[in-house]
Formats: structure tokens, sequence, C-alpha cells
């Protein structure tokens, strides 16, 4: 029973994390064929979609393995009106054709439920289409790069291998055109993404990377095209194809890579982003309850929401009074009394009984939809760092651009043919293979070790953001502290132990939902069960919870001698007595001869928190709270963690001013939270971590996400972000000096194309190497 | 050495047929899920409705 009454802070799991019995009706929503459309498309002949066939796009929970796949798109299959099916056991998705002539959505989705599989439909059909594009097209550019590649260095090795005089000129000839021809899709094709970017790049009078590899490849694939045609004209007769092919291959790979890293933890935060269409029960003029999607909502419908339901829009209570959990939209982690006549906001949770809301305001007009926009608006403002490469590599190109340029002019006057294969040189030998490998590679290494420490990146120039990092920001409920309640003291009165005050809280507080008998249950399951008369729960009969006051019953036979009669648990006015002068949540339990305990209740601070925040003091980072709790709590939580920078009560608005006022004094910072209140500020940070159970939303504004919350992992990012610059800066180095040495070689018209080609795959897999270092992370302190 | 006149043409050529049956491969999602099929075989029940709809989403 226990377990089904701890479901901490509701909002932090997708509505139908797992899906009960109970939720079954409200799948019914979805039979309306006008929500079909936002997770199916239609097949074929759209003009009877009612009748035709629907594609559905689904989550699929609980599924770990391929052999799950299978027993999962049997089980669809076997329904009636499922057409066909396919399940990706990888991405945790399948897509479902039906008939809706035979057969409603909440029909087969509920049909594996048997098996253990819980579908939910996707947030949208369209999504995962474009994005199968998407990664398909990367795929295929890679590989026709790295098949062409492999083609045309065959062709090119004869000619470093045999002596001079062994290959004909016709044979040589034609293993020339051969490259060429291997050369085109390369060019054409796989290179498109350097040519529109350089092409964006010019528009925007800007300098990338993008711009001397396009220039690069162009040039390159020019000239050895006009050698390869007309090898007796003026532009020399050298080829230059197959460093040209690895140069694209070596350079795509990089990127697929990290399109993978993206796709991969997209997956993980799209599966998160799944959800019923919210529905509530709506009453109708004639007192009868209808269920519809909270869309339909119109300002003055009367609703019914249900204890553990969230509020679907801005209203007022007309009946009932309870309590809420508005801590994902303010940060409050108390559970707030709402009375009839109180105002109540969308997105926060009821907890303890079922209420009547009068809708004053929905969708756009909501204190929720307000605080999304502000996240968005924020996340334009973000301030981007200059990257270190873009940084490095624009003086240098524009001095690669002049060198070639230089070369070519100093030659021309002489020969001709030498100026231009200077030039080329200059080109190939400097092709900012190396410099442009540096920063991706280093990133794309250290991400990996990141993720397997639970912290995935979103965005891999968080990385070097993070090196720079010296304030970092934490927010309080759900990143400091656990989503629950924790006992912290119990003061008796004489002759009742602690252990009996506990079982006779248990009593009473095993019949409520509310967080506090929550806490109190779970603190009176951790007593050592002896058999004595301390371990046994007693038992109570006629149990009543009173909204805001607390909970009350009789005893069948009392256990502790010097108790009678009524128990009361709840306010310490519920239990006759005055109200004592305390930061903390305090409960008292009562019977009718008075006082019997009182318990202080507190939120539960992470275990690893307080060495997470000396590891970053340790660091020289400044750390601060910004909390939208109250402000005794926020010191409260502050205090006991090591924090002396706190600022408690603050709004959305007001933790967004105060991290800009940071920035504008020249801070760099890192913000970790988790609520929806955080969202702004997640959006505008440096580098923002969106902790645990985060909401959607925050996520998806954050550069790293930590599913696990293991705080102790954040210094540990900070130092390896720092590693990684460190390895950035040597390849970096590694590339200036290679070319330093090459660059007045080629000008001199010394180097051979052969070697050039080689100096450049030599210093790649330097780079490479040197970033796989990273792959291995430091140790970090155990905690416990 | 003649042959080679000959050879290395054809080699280019084979060469674009086999980008021609990778292309297939691509799109046709074969890289797509690279374990469940391995799995697949050692599923004793027999298919009852040919698994669908490969493709690029089916729309």
């Amino acid at each position: 029973m226990q377990a089904a009454l701890i479901s901490p802070r509701p909002g932090s799991l997708p509505i139908n994390a797992n899906l009960k019995l109970s939720d079954i009706d409200r799948l019914a929503v979805l039979d309306d064929p006008a929500e079909w459309r936002l997770f199916s498309q239609p097949q074929g002949d759209a003009s009877s979609p009612v009748a035709g066939l629907w594609e559905s796009q689904v989550v699929v929970q609980g599924m770990h393995c391929a052999a799950c796949a299978l027993a999962l798109e049997r089980s669809l299959l076997g329904l009636a009106g499922v057409v066909a099916t396919q399940v990706s056991a990888a991405s945790g998705r399948a897509s479902v054709v039906w008939s809706a002539a035979l057969t409603r959505p909440s029909v087969w989705l509920t049909g594996p439920l048997a098996l253990g599989y819980v579908l939910t439909p996707a947030s949208s059909a369209q999504a995962p289409a474009h994005d199968r594009q998407q990664s398909r097209l990367v795929l295929w550019r890679w590989l026709v790069a790295g098949f062409c590649m492999m083609q045309v260095m065959m062709y090119a090795v004869p000619g470093y291998l045999a002596a001079p005089g062994d290959i004909t000129p016709d044979i040589e000839q034609l293993l020339r055109w051969a490259s060429m021809l291997l050369s085109l899709p390369v060019v054409l094709f796989s290179c498109t993404p350097f040519f529109s970017n350089a092409l964006r790049d010019l528009r925007k009078r800007s300098i990338s990377m993008d711009l001397p590899v396009a220039l690069g490849i162009i040039i390159t694939f020019a000239v050895s095209s006009a050698a390869t045609i007309a090898p007796q004209g003026w532009w020399g007769h050298e080829v230059y194809f197959d460093s040209l092919t690895m140069f694209v291959f070596f350079l795509l790979t990089g990127r697929w890579l990290e399109q993978r890293l993206r796709d991969r933890t997209a997956g993980s935060l799209g599966k998160l982003m799944q959800r019923l269409p919210d529905s509530v029960e709506r009453e109708l003029p004639d007192g009868r309850c209808e269920r519809v999607a909270v869309r339909h909502l119109l300002p003055g419908d009367l609703v019914r929401v249900l204890p553990g339901e969230a509020f679907p829009a801005d209203g007022q209570i007309v009946s009932g009074d309870t309590h809420v959990d508005e801590a994902l939209l303010t940060g409050e982690s108390r559970p707030l009394a709402r009375a009839t006549g109180a105002a109540v906001l969308a997105g926060s949770h009821n907890l303890s009984s079922a209420v009547r809301v009068r809708v004053d305001q929905t969708g756009p007009a909501t204190r929720y939809s307000q605080i999304v926009a502000l996240m968005e608006r924020a996340s334009v403002d973000k301030p981007r760092l200059a990257l270190l490469a873009d940084r490095v590599a624009r003086p240098f190109l524009w001095f690669v651009l002049l060198a070639a340029g230089g070369a070519a002019a100093f030659w021309w006057s002489t020969d001709p043919a030498r100026a231009l294969m200077a030039a080329v040189a200059v080109l190939v030998v400097t092709c900012p293979c190396a410099l442009s490998l540096a920063t991706p590679t280093a990133m794309l290494t250290s991400a990996g070790a990141l993720a397997r420490r639970g912290l995935l990146v979103r965005r891999l120039q968080a990385l070097e953001t993070l090196g720079q990092i010296d304030t970092v920001i934490f927010d309080k409920t759900g990143t400091l502290t656990e989503d629950r309640m924790g006992l912290q003291l119990v003061t008796t009165r004489p002759g009742v132990s602690t252990a009996q005050a506990l079982q006779l809280a248990r009593a009473l507080a095993q019949y409520s939902l509310h967080p506090v008998s929550i806490a109190l249950v779970i603190a009176a399951g951790e007593l050592p069960v002896d058999g004595s008369d301390e371990s046994v729960t007693p038992a109570v009969v006629d149990v009543t919870e009173i909204p805001g006051m607390g909970l009350q019953g009789t005893f069948l036979a009392s256990p502790v001698p010097a108790c009678s009669g009524r128990l009361r648990l709840g306010s310490a006015r519920f239990c006759g007595m005055e109200p004592s002068a305390s930061d903390t949540l305090q409960v008292c339990l009562a019977d009718d001869s008075g006082w019997i305990a009182r318990f202080d209740l507190d939120e539960v601070v992470r275990a690893d928190a307080m060495a997470a925040v000396a590891a970053f003091r340790a660091a020289d980072v400044d750390v601060k709270m910004l909390s939208g709790d109250r402000d005794a709590a926020a010191r409260r939580v502050a205090a006991r963690v090591g924090i002396l920078d706190v600022q408690g009560d603050c709004t959305p608005q007001e933790k967004l001013l105060r991290l800009q006022a940071l920035q504008q004094r020249g801070h760099k910072v890192l913000m970790i939270g988790d609520g929806l209140n955080d969202g702004p500020v997640l959006a505008i940070a440096h580098v923002s971590v969106a902790v645990g159970k985060a909401v959607p939303l925050a996520q998806a504004q954050a550069d790293l996400v930590m599913p696990g919350g293991q705080l102790l992992t954040l210094p540990a990012m900070l130092t390896q972000a720092i590693r990684t610059m460190r390895v950035v800066r040597q390849n970096l180095w590694w590339a200036a000096g290679y070319n330093a040495v090459c660059v007045p070689l080629a000008l001199a018209g010394w180097l051979p194309a052969w070697l050039a080609g080689l100096g450049m795959a030599f210093s790649s897999l330097l780079v490479i190497g040197n970033a796989a270092r990273l792959s291995r992370m430091p140790r970090m302190p155990e905690v416990h | 050495m003649d042959v080679l006149f000959l050879l290395i043409p054809l080699s280019v050529l084979l060469a674009f047929a086999v980008l021609g049956v990778l292309a297939w491969a691509v799109w046709a999602g074969q890289f797509e899920d690279m374990e469940g099929e391995g799995q697949r075989i050692l599923d004793d029940a027999p298919a009852k409705v040919a698994p669908a709809p490969r493709g690029d989403g089916g729309a």
C-alpha cells in the first residue's frame, strides 16, 4: 500500500509513467478523431479518414531488448484492426498501422498492457519521420565519402609505390580519370553541407572553418580535374583526389558521430516528452460529467479535479478544500492549503481531495504558458562565447589564404605552372583538417565519457564554455533537495517513546496522501522491527481527513497506556495547542488528554550536495542559490550544504534579472535546476544542467541533462571540461606547428603533393589519438 | 597490361553499382535496427503478417 502512496512530485513524471487501470478511461479521449492527427497520419486515400488506415507513432515503455520488440510486435498484430506494425527496440518507438473502421486507439494502445508494455502516443507524428530522414541523409553522405575514398585510394597507391617509368602515361591517365569520376559524388553530394555553411557565412560576412574547407575542396578538385583533363595546361599535372576524399571522409566522420550523440540524447528526452493529451472532467449543465481534452476547455467551465491530477487551467475553487503542490511553478517546497474561493494555477498538482474549479484562464493566458513564453524569449538572448577554434582559426585562415595568393603571385611571373602548384600545395598541406578536427574530436570523446557518468551533453559547445565558468547557481527544490519531506526531529511528552509516537502517527498517516503523511509513514517504516510492542502499528478506526487541518481517528485498543480516546494528527491548532514559532514544518499528535508528540519535518538534502558545493569552492568557483521557495527555507538548506550567497522568494522573472545582472558584470554562469520556474534561467545561463526528473521543458532548454541527479558529477564535469579544452589547445598548437613547418616548404614549391597528403593524414591521426585520452575520466570520491 | 584498359573502367562501374546498393540499404532502413533482425531468426512463432511499413514513414 505504501508503494502506491509514495508518489513525490507527481508533475515530475510524464502523466502516464505508470499507466494504471484508472487511466484507461482517460485514453478514451484519444478516440476523438480530432486527436488522431496529433500522433498519426492518414494513409493513402485521405478522403475518408475516419474509415481508412492510419499510421500512428507511439512510445513504448518496458521494452528492454530486441526480443521484447518481437513479442510486442506479435501482440499488436494479434489485435483486431491492427494491420501492420514495426517496433524498434533501440529507439523505444513503434509505428502502428490500424484501420479506423475496425478499432480505436484506446483499444490497441491498451492491448499489450497485459504483457507489461506501456504504449503512449508520441506527441508529434511528423517529427520522427523527419528525424529519420535527417539521420539517413547524414549516414548516406558519410558512406558515399567513405566508399569513394577507399576506391580513390586504390587508384592512387600505384602512383606512390611504382618506380618512375613503371606506369605508362596512358595507364596513369586512366587512373586519374577513374579517380576523378569517383571524387565527383563526394564533391557534389557529400560536401554540400560545407558549401551551404560557407555560403551562409559569406552572406553573414563572417569567416568560419567551413569557408576554407569549402574553398580547399573546390580549388583542389578544380586543379586536379584540370590536370586530368588537360595535363599540359599551365595549372600543372599533379592530382590530389586521394587527399581530397580522405579529408572529406574524416570531417564527415566527426559530424556523423556528433549527429549520433545528439540523436541518442534527443531519444531519451523525446521519450519524456510524450504524454497523453491532458484530459479533465467537465461538468455539464445538468450536473453530469464528461471527460474532455484540456484544449477544449473554455473560461467559465466547471471542472472536477481529483487528487493526484494537475489543474488544467488557472481558476478558482468553487467547492472543496485541498492542498496543492506548486513546486514546479514557483519552487515552493511545502504543500499549500487552498480553500473554497482560492485561486489555483495550471500545472500545479492537487494533492489531497477532489475540488470543483471554475476556469478563469486557459491556454496562453495561464501562468504556466507565461513562464514558457519567458523561457523562449530568454533562449534567444543566450550569450554565445566565441569558440576557441574559430578565434584561433580566423587569423590563421586569413594567413593561409594570403600565403597561397602570395605564393601564386610570386611564382606567376617566372613559371605559371609552378605558381598554381605552390598555391595548391599550401591549401592542401594546410587544408585545415587537423585544425577543424581538433575541437570536435576532443569534445565528442569527452561527451562520451560524461555520458557514462550519467551526464548527457546536449550541446557540444557547452563543454568549451564550461571551462570558463566562475559562478555556479543552484536551484533549491528538486535540485539540492530531493523531492520529498524527511523527518528531522521528534519531541514527545514524558512516558512516550519516539518509536511509540511514530507508530501512533503512522496509524493515522497511512490513510492520507498528504506529503507530510507520506514522510511520517516512511520514517515509521525505518524503525527496527523486533516484535516488541513498539514495532506494532496500532489499529485505528473512523479515520477522517479534515483538509487544511489534519487527520483524526479512534483507537480500537490503545497500545500506549497513557493514551486514550480520539487520536489527532495535524497542525498545532488542530491538536488544541499554540503554534510555536519555527521555520520548519511542524506536525502535532494529540489524544483526548492533550499533546503526545511533535514532529519537525524538513526537505531532504541530497546526500552529495555538500561535497559537491565544497568541490566547486575548491575549484575556485563561486556558489550561489536562487530559489523560488520562502527565503527562510532557502537559507536553511543553504546553511546545511554550505552555500553563503542565498536568495529566496524569487519569481522566474526575478531569477532571470539576477542572472542577467551577474552576466553583465562579466561572470560566466553555470545554472543547475529542474523546475519549470527554472526554465528561463536555464535558457539564458552560459551553461545549464537540468537535474533529476526535471520537467521536459526545463530539459529542452538545458545544455546538459543529468537524469540520475548525482550532484558530485558536476564538479567532475568542470574538471573534465577544463581537461578537454587543454587537449583542444594542444591539438590546435600541433596543427599550428605543423603548418609553420610545412607552409614555407609548400611556398617554396619543395613539397610534393603526396608528401602534403601524407602529412595531412598523419597530423589528423595524431589529433584523434590525443583526443582519445579524454575517454578516461579521473575517479570521483565516493559519498555515503 | 592491356587488360587494365578494361579493368579500370569496369572497377569504376562496379564502384557505382556498390554505391547504388548502399543507397538502397540506407534508404530502406537496413541500418536502423541492427539487433532486432538477428533476434527474429531465433523466434519460433511464424510471423503472421509481413512486418510492415518500411521506407520513410510510409506516409
